[in-house]
């Protein structure tokens, strides 16, 4: 039983951080960088109740709030270039992140354990959670509320004005600005939102783990949680739930296989990529999905002219 | 200020190093307009199996180079086989999917096949340092500048004197008028893959024999690396990656000279990110994109 409200925990935390890339994603560029957002959301929330004395709420809201800051701050000039560059330049903000904390020292000394962000060492001694009596399944529920609103609002997300725009500008940028978006608006507030989102991943992360190190926000992280929605799609929010359902679920069901899951995973991105370069929820399926729902949405992609 | 100096000869002669990185970043991505993200572990690859014939024999430097140019360029077309040559038309991001992909498997193998700890190297240049007038230069950086100097060479002749290197260049600059004048661009794609692959192996047992070992997070290490010379350079530019590999050399030899260890990855980072913000076209470049 324990271990699968572990595996539940981990799948509805990644999926947080595979939102967040989604909504980078849903506006055309890709971002490998999203890491380093669910590490300032980890640090802080961290700090807020392990040192702070803040409450877990409080925390997971101040740990996505500073990352969405951040996220203002670098996508601002990082969203000047896409494409290729700018899923380099994540990167290199991520580096930047992990390789800060690798060096940042702010702690102290609670109840005869060294607390708080420690270098090397890491960050260890989250115990809020576990200290106030929550047993995992507590805190997957936790989890499970904190995805479920987030969900909700991408799903009021995608069926508004907002997501129409996010959209318009994934197609084409210059025809977008040509009908009156302010294209680098859309794409900075989603790229802070997306922020926010992987912050607050981050900060459930750490209260679950109680720990945290600068390796564990390292280039796997950023791989894991682009494969996500790349894998489960980008017609819609459900694929990227569904790719870390999948993905997660799978690479840690796949224990029994020993040291053979790195093979079936790298192997199962090829494979995915080769054959439904779009992921599973591509938008062809969402269409024919929609089609079915209301039988006056049109049943074939329109083609443009 | 001696001391600066002398860092600054170790850090042009190790730059050379990520300048051969930087460069097969390069040639891949200026002929197939995609990024490789599986040719740090093509490298590292390389760098482990040059090991094989020490393991049986006490095998010469050169053979060790040889034995890691054929292994990765096995693993070079396993990933041009994997990676691209299916890939659908108009799917940009996929391919950058599928060589994540294969970096995994790659990885896994050589932690399965290694037990994940790190294998001594030799040091087939000596540790002695040489005395070159009042500097101290370590043999090992010496034959990497070597390295650079000799490789590049062969790589601009082969690029501006051949048959095929005309051929690449055509592909890379515009791949649909080369096919339609008669270039094979599957070949050309292929043949690339041959000669970064190649180049891999070489690479692979220089950075293992300046480091002393070989590790699996080498793969990870070059990748970054190599991704910071494309851009410092600019992309798809092979003068480019050279300056962008010596800049870096000298400015991680110096940061650890004036600053400490610790901090010289962050700078090599926050350089990355502030040329590709504010400069996209690279240190050297003026091509507007």
């Amino acid at each position: 039983m324990d271990y699968y409200v572990a595996i539940a925990s981990i799948i509805g935390i990644h999926a947080l951080l595979g939102l967040s890339v989604y909504v980078v994603a849903i506006s055309g560029q890709m971002s490998f960088g999203q890491q380093g957002f669910f590490a300032i959301g980890a640090y802080l929330a961290g700090m807020s109740t392990a040192m702070w004395g803040l409450g877990l709420v409080p925390a997971l809201v101040l740990g996505a709030l500073v990352a969405g800051a951040m996220g203002f701050v670098v996508g601002f000039p990082a969203l000047r270039v896409r494409g290729l560059y700018l899923a380099i330049a994540t990167f290199g903000f991520g580096e930047i992140v992990r390789l800060a904390f690798l060096n940042v020292r702010y702690t102290e000394n609670i109840g005869g354990r060294v607390v708080g962000p420690n270098g090397a060492e890491g960050f260890r001694h989250v115990r809020y959670v576990y200290d106030r009596g929550f047993t995992g399944l507590h805190y997957l529920a936790v989890i499970l509320v904190v995805l479920v609103v987030v969900v909700i609002l991408f799903f009021l997300l995608e069926r508004s004005k907002v997501g129409a725009k996010l959209r318009a500008v994934e197609e084409d940028e210059t025809a977008a600005a040509m009908i009156g978006i302010n294209v680098t608006r859309v794409k900075v507030v989603a790229f802070a939102a997306a922020a926010a989102v992987a912050g607050l991943g981050g900060g459930l992360f750490i209260h679950y783990s109680t720990y945290i190190d600068h390796d564990m926000v390292a280039l796997p992280l950023a791989i894991a949680s682009v494969t996500y929605p790349l894998l489960g799609g980008l017609g819609s929010f459900v694929g990227t739930l569904l790719g870390a359902i999948v993905l997660v679920g799978l690479t840690e069901g796949l224990r029994g296989l020993q040291g053979m899951r790195e093979f079936v995973y790298g192997g199962l991105i090829i494979l995915m990529m080769i054959f439904r370069p779009r992921g599973i929820v591509d938008e062809a399926l969402v269409l024919r999905v929609k089609s079915w729902l209301s039988p006056r949405a049109p049943r074939e992609p329109v083609q443009a002219p | 200020m001696l001391d600066a100096t002398e860092q600054f000869i170790n850090g042009l002669m190790f730059g050379c190093l990520y300048a051969l990185i930087g460069g097969g970043f390069t040639i891949l991505f200026g002929v197939m307009r995609r990024f490789n993200m599986a040719y740090g572990s093509t490298i590292m690859a390389g760098a482990y199996v040059a090991l094989v014939p020490v393991y049986l024999f006490r095998a010469p430097a050169w053979l060790m180079v040889l034995t890691g140019i054929a292994a990765a360029v096995l693993v070079g077309l396993l990933v041009e086989f994997c990676c691209f040559r299916f890939i659908k038309k108009g799917h940009e991001l996929a391919p950058l999917m599928t060589t994540i992909g294969m970096l995994i498997v790659i990885n896994e193998a050589i932690v399965h096949a290694t037990d994940a700890v790190g294998l001594k190297y030799p040091s087939p240049f000596g540790d002695v340092a040489l005395e070159l007038g009042q500097f101290l230069v370590r043999r090992d950086y010496l034959a990497v500048l070597v390295a650079g100097v000799v490789c590049f060479t062969l790589i601009f002749l082969l690029l501006y004197r051949t048959r095929f290197g005309r051929a690449m260049r055509a592909v890379a600059e515009r791949p649909e008028a080369a096919q339609i004048l008669g270039v094979s661009v599957r070949r050309v794609n292929v043949l690339t893959f041959v000669l970064t692959s190649a180049l891999a192996g070489v690479i692979g047992f220089f950075a293992a024999v300046s480091v002393g070992s070989a590790r699996p997070d080498m793969a990870f290490f070059v990748t970054g690396k190599g991704l910071v010379v494309m851009v410092l350079g600019g992309l798809g530019s092979l003068p480019g990656a050279i300056v962008g590999g010596l800049v870096l050399g000298v400015l991680e030899f110096e940061a650890t000279w004036f600053l400490g260890a610790t901090y010289r990855d962050i700078l090599a980072f926050v350089i990355l990110f502030l040329v590709l913000v504010f400069r996209p076209q690279g240190l050297v470049g003026t091509r507007t994109t």
